[in-house]
């Protein structure tokens, strides 16, 4: 055996020249720049060039840290300094180890034996090729290049996930911040109402029970603030842990939430985006691809094409339009003929339901976080046009039934109270309208988890005004 | 009928023949004068019929008449029609021939009389002549003498005016809505010798009380005693004109109450007697000298005296809520509450608020501030020496020298003849006089331990 016989060698070379495609080299990047980008056309914001854990990654979130940090900057801060999100990109590099692993031939071992008989010196040279590595290897490279990409498009998500939580996490600590401002100011008024009160009562003008009424608002008012107060620390911390900083301190908040878009997005074709566009049926048909091939179902009658989409533009005959989508799943059939593989036709047929069963939720799940964008919206904009100027418009109007001696000066707090009460309820619309709109994002990414859209956030504290 | 209207164009008041009327009645119903001014017009001198002393009504007029086959003919529309309560302040009342209250009805004793009333409101009416002498199916109330006008009907109602005296006339049809939104009148049957009991001048006004919340226009029909504006003829101060007299005068003032409590009348610088009530002409022997006197709800008074004193006298409501325009009744009292330290805090929350009534309420008689829309202040006008501090049911007699007869123009203020004016004691004028103990001060001073109650009295620190 001094030599490769003739067939094994051909046998090698095809290997090595089948899984040159996939070869089996280690990016510059760790496959940060394919995340990277299916991330980028999936978010709202921009995804740093840098991977986290980079050199530069200090300075940059220094950077980002010394102004008042816009949502934007939250999620960028989070991407480059979020520790769980580091641990995801560390399996990455692990699978893409992998990957460049089964692209290698194994070393070969090459033996030298010296062997010294009646006859002399014997020595017998060696060279042993793993030759099975070479036959499994394009296969093996195959299938790790599936998982390499299922281990992307899970980074991807993760990032999408991180920068989706983040975005909520900043929009609800924004709005306790500025709950709590205003629930001070509910406070303030309850303790000008007290304090009056108190004079009223050493004046010999107020009775007792007079007096513990305001106190008693007045008391209660504390507790609100202080509730609000810690609402405010909870939503901060919140933040400051996806952002993966050691300090709630370590950045500061603007004033108030971005102002409502003057339209609410129009999502026409949002189901469809969400089959296009979402990381999770992107990977159920890499695994029904990947399935397909390896289990050597060459015979396929039709490729997998989850969704068939075509739009439809009705005229009626009376001349009304009907516009909408119609999203069509197409189950792939096989020809699986005389194979008697009966455990892969099943496997493949599970991934087949799975991929539908995701396809039937998403939908669902965008149909459902619209829906609740569309009411967020609506009721933020009720409470910005609608609610707050008539509490405003009350409150001038008592003004001036206060200048004309109609009513006193606790009815004027009182009223004081009823409009920051509802300035703080047009914050939380406010608040809950980003946060329905992040989430709907998330459902058009397969991103984040949409459950949370349904359930809005706390009210930071409400307070139910006196009455006199 | 020329003459007449020519007088009442040149007074403010439409000549109209109702296009309601159907067009076979309209020939032959008198026309319905309608008033669009608010202002005292001047008295209606009778141009036919027995002659008469006429009235003056306060911020009112009267309601002119034809003679027909000898009855004096009225028409009267009862309508919707915005009154001006004051400047700045208009209600959405109903009243008779564009005004609320309606013209006064002036005849002499022994006239007969034919009304007709036609109604323009949205419901049925009716007219009750209140205290008159009349057959049972002309007094006006609806179910029990006869049916309601209905809208766009016309009634006729048609008596003696027999008794002389002060009378009213009012709806008794849904009357606690029609009389809470201003439908009255003013009726005087002068007797039938002019020459008794004459005066020189004969005022006459109804008082009426309506609620109208700041910032609205028409009256609530549901209140019964917490009216915010009490009013002379559906007029408040400063919106009531002055009655003005040349001194010497013998002056009537004849006074309705159609609200729903009753109203001490109260005159300053004279004495006067009731000469006339609900039920007529006193005799002198019953009368006494009075500064006051409390018409009680549904009545009516009569009060005669001489105007010998010169001078702007008030003349006002003595139930001192009275002399208020609308107000909070449920303000607490402020006096002696220092809110200065707390102001910042409020005016944080409520820009524009300032402090008042901390030093009691004449503060807001002084400060002009802005208003909910259509409300008058609670205390408003201004006299020669600061603000009047009052509103509502408050005028004033202005008794001048040397007044023509009919000269009803407002004459100014009172010029006051040197020293008779209140004046600011000063140092080194008149000496102040030793302050006087109480005999028994030292046995009713506080014992020691004895609770005291702390009267807080403005001092230096409480200058503002
Ligand atoms: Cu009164």
């Amino acid at each position: 055996m001094q030599r490769l016989s003739t067939p094994l060698r051909r046998i090698a070379l095809a290997a090595i020249c089948a899984g040159a495609a996939g070869c089996a080299s280690f990016s510059p990047d760790g496959g940060y720049a394919e995340v990277r980008q299916l991330a980028q056309q999936r978010s709202g914001g921009a995804i740093p060039s840098t991977a986290p854990g980079a050199g530069s990654v200090e300075h940059q979130v220094a950077a980002l840290l010394a102004k008042p940090l816009s949502a934007d900057d939250a999620v960028t801060v989070a991407l480059l300094n979020n520790r769980g999100l580091q641990a995801g990109y560390a399996e990455l590099g692990i699978a893409e180890a992998d990957l460049v692993q089964a692209g290698r031939i194994a070393n070969p071992v090459f033996s030298f034996g010296r062997l010294k008989s009646h006859e002399g010196i014997e020595i017998e040279r060696k060279l042993m090729l793993p030759v099975i590595g070479l036959l499994t290897m394009p296969v093996t490279t195959r299938l790790e290049r599936r998982r390499y990409e299922q281990a992307q498009l899970r980074a991807a998500s993760e990032v999408l996930r991180t920068a989706d939580a983040t975005r909520r996490a900043w929009y609800g600590a924004v709005a306790a911040q500025q709950s709590a401002e205003y629930m001070e100011q509910v406070k303030n008024a309850a303790e000008a109402s007290a304090e009056l009160a108190r004079r009223m009562a050493v004046a010999g003008n107020w009775s007792k029970l007079q007096h513990a009424r305001e106190q008693a608002f007045y008391a209660d008012s504390v507790a609100q603030l202080a509730r609000a107060r810690q609402t405010r620390t909870v939503e901060r911390e919140k933040l400051t842990r996806l952002m993966g900083l050691s300090s709630p301190t370590a950045f500061t908040l603007p004033q108030r939430l971005p102002d409502l878009p003057a339209a609410p997005r129009e999502v026409m074709d949002a189901e469809a985006q969400a089959m296009n566009n979402r990381l999770d049926m992107l990977m159920a048909q890499k695994e029904l691809a990947g399935l397909a091939s390896s289990l050597s179902l060459t015979r396929v009658t039709r490729f997998v094409n989850l969704l068939d989409l075509s739009y439809l533009r009705n005229t009626g005959e009376t001349g009304e339009r009907a516009t909408g989508y119609e999203i069509e799943l197409q189950i792939p059939l096989f020809d699986w003929g005389s194979t008697r593989v009966a455990k892969a036709e099943a496997m493949y047929m599970q991934a087949v339901h799975r991929a539908a069963g995701f396809a039937v939720d998403a939908r669902s799940q965008v149909r459902e976080s619209y829906g609740a964008y569309r009411t967020a919206y609506d009721l933020a904009r009720h409470y910005r046009d609608e609610v707050v100027p008539l509490k405003k418009r009350i409150a001038d109007e008592q003004l001036l039934r206060y200048n004309g001696m109609l009513i006193s000066v606790f009815e004027l707090l009182a009223d004081a109270r009823e409009q920051v009460v509802s300035v703080n309820a047009a914050i939380e619309a406010q608040r809950d309208y980003w946060i329905a709109d992040a989430a709907l994002q998330a459902a058009l990414t397969g991103a984040g988890d949409s459950a949370a859209a349904a359930t809005p956030a706390p009210r930071a504290g409400s307070a139910a005004p006196a009455q006199h | 009928m020329v003459s007449r209207r020519n007088f009442f164009t040149g007074a403010g008041a439409v000549a109209v023949s109702t296009a309601l009327v159907s067009r076979a009645g309209a020939a032959s119903l008198p026309e319905a004068v309608i008033m669009d001014k608010a202002a005292t017009q001047p008295p209606l001198m009778p141009p036919n019929g027995r002659p008469y002393n006429p009235v003056v009504t306060l911020n009112g007029w009267t309601l002119p008449w034809r003679m027909k086959d000898g009855v004096k003919e009225f028409h009267l529309v009862a309508e919707p029609v915005v009154r001006e309560i004051a400047p700045g302040m208009k209600a959405n009342l109903w009243g008779y021939n564009g005004q609320s209250p309606g013209p006064t009805i002036e005849v002499v004793e022994g006239d007969r009389v034919r009304i007709f009333v036609t109604n323009k409101l949205p419901e049925h009416t009716s007219v009750h002549w209140h205290g008159q002498r009349l057959p049972n199916g002309m007094d006006g109330v609806t179910g029990l003498t006869q049916p309601g006008i209905d809208p766009g009907k016309t009634f006729v109602y048609e008596f003696v005016a027999k008794r002389p005296g002060t009378f009213m006339y009012h709806p008794h049809a849904d009357e606690m809505t029609q009389m809470a939104m201003g439908m009255m009148g003013f009726w005087i049957t002068h007797p039938k010798d002019h020459n008794f009991m004459r005066v020189d001048r004969d005022f006459c006004f109804l008082l009426n009380a309506y609620d109208i919340d700041p910032g609205s226009y028409t009256p609530k029909v549901n209140t019964m005693l917490d009216f915010n504006l009490w009013t002379f003829n559906s007029r408040a101060f400063p919106g009531i004109d002055p009655m003005v007299i040349a001194q010497n005068d013998k002056v009537r003032i004849r006074v309705g109450n159609l609200t729903m409590t009753n109203h001490p009348i109260h005159m300053h610088g004279h004495e006067f007697v009731v000469t006339g009530t609900d039920g007529g002409w006193t005799p002198p022997a019953s009368r006494w000298p009075e500064v006051t006197t409390d018409i009680a709800v549904g009545q009516m008074r009569a009060i005669e005296f001489v105007a010998n004193e010169p001078g702007d006298w008030a003349f006002h409501c003595h139930k001192s809520h009275h002399t208020m325009n609308a107000m909070g009744h449920d303000v607490p009292t402020l006096i002696g509450v220092d809110q200065r330290e707390v102001l910042g805090k409020i005016n944080k929350l409520v820009p524009g608020y300032m402090v008042m009534g901390d030093k009691g309420m004449a503060d807001m008689g002084e400060m002009e501030m802005p208003l909910p829309d259509n409300t008058l202040p609670m205390m408003t006008g201004r006299g020669p020496f600061g603000g009047i501090g009052m509103g509502g049911m408050f005028t004033m007699m202005k008794v001048r020298k040397g007044l023509a007869r009919g000269d009803y123009k407002d004459p100014g203020w009172y010029k006051h003849p040197p020293g008779t004016v209140a004046y600011e004691w000063k140092e080194g004028g008149i000496a102040k006089p030793e302050p006087v103990r109480a005999p028994d001060a030292d046995r009713m001073a506080a014992k020691p331990g004895e609770k005291v109650l702390q009267v807080t009295k403005p001092g230096k620190n409480h200058a503002h």
